[in-house]
């Protein structure tokens, strides 16, 4: 028996590689090792707060896939550094020597440099179970009755939501002029900012937190923001970004910037190491994930695989029933760009077309049938001649309809990868 | 794997698919088409023909993709492929209703049920001894299951 194929992290990379490992190398040891006690979706976590689920019905495999795949999992293992040439994990006790190693460690919140934010003992993020655990608890051991958010992006919106659900009363500080920056524009963000404001939620929109009251028991009771506003809370969630989890790398040799380096076969810059997921800065969204694990799982068998679907600026989002595809360019980055828009009550549209070319989508309220907006916008598809024939709002994978000999679809007259 | 194959030239858009599709999966207890509410949106069918635009037909239907990108996606372990028969089956139970499933889908065929909570997709109407309901209603033959 040779050394285990090891894989850090049991989130969305770890997971999918894990699988595809399997099925790759049906005989090799696969040990994973993960911080957390439960294999768990990170997008879920809110119907964890909310009260909606508990922790088991957070994980995202069956039941039995350790057991089914015979994959060993080290739970709540911390993994304390590596050793590229003796080839070791380094663990909290002892260290775990291995064949070929994959780094899915994922991101870690970031608490902005906001006096008393730091060090006061009631401020959370909201990126692993344990932290929805943390904040859980205090709502069950305190009268919590209002919690200050720091940023409104899926995260935070996603904490609002639980919290709100609970009754409790929120408050959530935006650098941006609105709501979801990152997905909408005025139009679709204010939909949604209604839909919070309906249900209790206060959003103080263009305005950071600058300052903030901490009573003698290390607890923040109040922020201050910089407009002057002073607002009380019970405690404080940051969910304003992530950075790549890789201090345990220090010291490590591997090549790191924002997130590890990795190549195109998802390789670090050690041949025996591989890394997948938030933790390579390469995207920050979940299919993306799975798909850089499988490929990091190719390559770790000794398949050649690329992973060549780098794009990323894709979401949907689903509030209290509004549903919204978010795809590319919210505004038009250049100059020339054709704006089409469609509006009634309950929903807006929005494509934004340059060159010919799709460059963003916003569909809100419906978004059935819309899945091929991102491969036309992904795989830069030519829509000029269908534009001259229809509305844009007409377009439909029917546009591009064609059946291969096994009776799957493609895409007819184009290109595209997926 | 089974796989309801398509033959577009042979539709005449009838829509008897669509039919047989709420029928096979309506959850009043009643049986017959004659009894189908179709104002009710729990009815909506899974299956979808589409004018091509010059007078044809473009039958939709979910193709249980060998590499299913809407179980790719999916971040609840909702969508998964059948160990057995390799169709994607859908979980209801598990889906967290975050649609990316819907995004991801190259084909659009996926989509979100009235209430929000859950999607709409072919389940090969697990894969009942008689076959999917909608091959047995198309009057055409546009519609087949082959092995594939």
């Amino acid at each position: 028996m040779g050394n285990p194929y090891v894989i850090i992290g049991t989130g969305a990379a770890g997971m999918a590689a894990a699988e595809r490992l399997r099925l790759l190398k049906p005989d090799a040891t696969i040990q994973m090792l993960s911080i957390d006690e439960y294999s768990h979706s990170r997008c879920m976590l809110h119907k964890f707060l909310s009260g909606e689920r508990d922790e088991e019905g957070l994980s995202f495999v069956p039941e039995d896939f350790f057991e089914k795949k015979q994959i060993l999992w080290g739970k709540g293992q911390k993994v304390t550094g590596i050793n590229p040439k003796q080839k070791r994990v380094l663990l909290e006790q002892g260290y775990l020597p291995y064949e070929k190693l994959l780094i899915a460690t994922g991101s870690v919140y970031g608490i902005p440099p906001i006096p008393g934010f730091r060090t006061a003992a009631n401020v959370f993020g909201f990126r692993d179970l344990s932290d929805a655990q943390k904040i859980k608890k205090v709502i069950q051991e305190q009268d919590v009755k209002h919690v200050f958010i720091v940023g409104s992006g899926l995260v935070g919106l996603d904490v609002a939501y639980a919290l709100l659900e609970r009754g409790i009363k929120v408050t959530i500080a935006e650098m941006a002029e609105r709501v979801l920056p990152l997905q909408t524009d005025t139009t679709s963000a204010q939909a949604y900012q209604e839909l919070f404001e309906k249900a209790g939620a206060v959003f103080k929109l263009g305005i950071g937190a600058s300052d903030s009251v901490v009573n003698d028991q290390n607890q923040i009771t109040a922020v201050k923001l910089s407009n002057g506003e002073e607002i009380s809370c019970d405690f404080v969630v940051c969910a304003a970004g992530v950075r790549p989890n890789l201090a345990f790398l220090e010291g490590s040799g591997l090549k790191t910037e924002r997130g590890i380096v990795v190549d195109e076969f998802m390789r670090t810059s050690d041949l025996d190491i591989y890394a997948a997921g938030d933790v390579t800065a390469l995207s920050g969204i979940w299919p993306n994930a799975m798909d850089q694990g499988r490929i990091a799982a190719a390559n770790m068998s000794g398949q050649q695989m690329k992973y060549t679907d780098i794009f990323c600026i894709k979401n949907t989002i689903n509030f209290f029933g509004l549903t919204m595809l978010s795809v590319g360019e919210v505004e038009p980055k250049e100059e020339g760009s054709q704006i089409y828009k469609r509006e009634c009550r309950n929903a807006y549209q929005k494509v934004i077309v340059r060159n010919g070319t799709v460059k963003g989508v916003q569909l809100q309220g419906d978004i059935s049938h819309s899945g091929f907006w991102q491969y036309l916008i992904k795989n830069q598809i030519d829509i000029s001649e269908l534009l001259l024939k229809k509305s844009v709002f007409e377009i439909g994978y029917e546009d591009f309809y064609k059946l291969d000999d096994l009776g799957e679809y493609f895409y007819k007259n184009s290109t595209v990868s997926f | 794997m089974k796989r309801i194959m398509i033959d577009p030239s042979k539709c005449d858009g009838c829509k008897n698919c669509a039919l047989a599709c709420m029928e096979s999966h309506r959850k009043d207890g009643k049986t017959g088409v004659e009894t189908l509410d179709f104002k009710d949106p729990a009815n909506e069918a899974r299956n979808d023909i589409v004018n091509d635009g010059t007078g044809g037909y473009l039958p939709m239907f979910c193709r249980h993709c060998g590499v299913p990108q809407c179980a790719g996606s999916c971040m609840s372990g909702a969508l998964y492929q059948d160990e057995k028969t390799r169709h994607v089956l859908y979980n209801e139970e598990r889906c967290g209703a975050c649609f990316m499933c819907v995004m991801n889908c190259p084909y659009g065929i996926p989509k979100p049920d009235v209430t929000k909570t859950k999607i709409l997709k072919c389940d090969f109407c697990m894969d009942r001894e008689e076959g999917p309901a909608c091959v047995a209603a198309c009057p055409k033959n546009a519609i087949y299951v082959e092995e594939v």
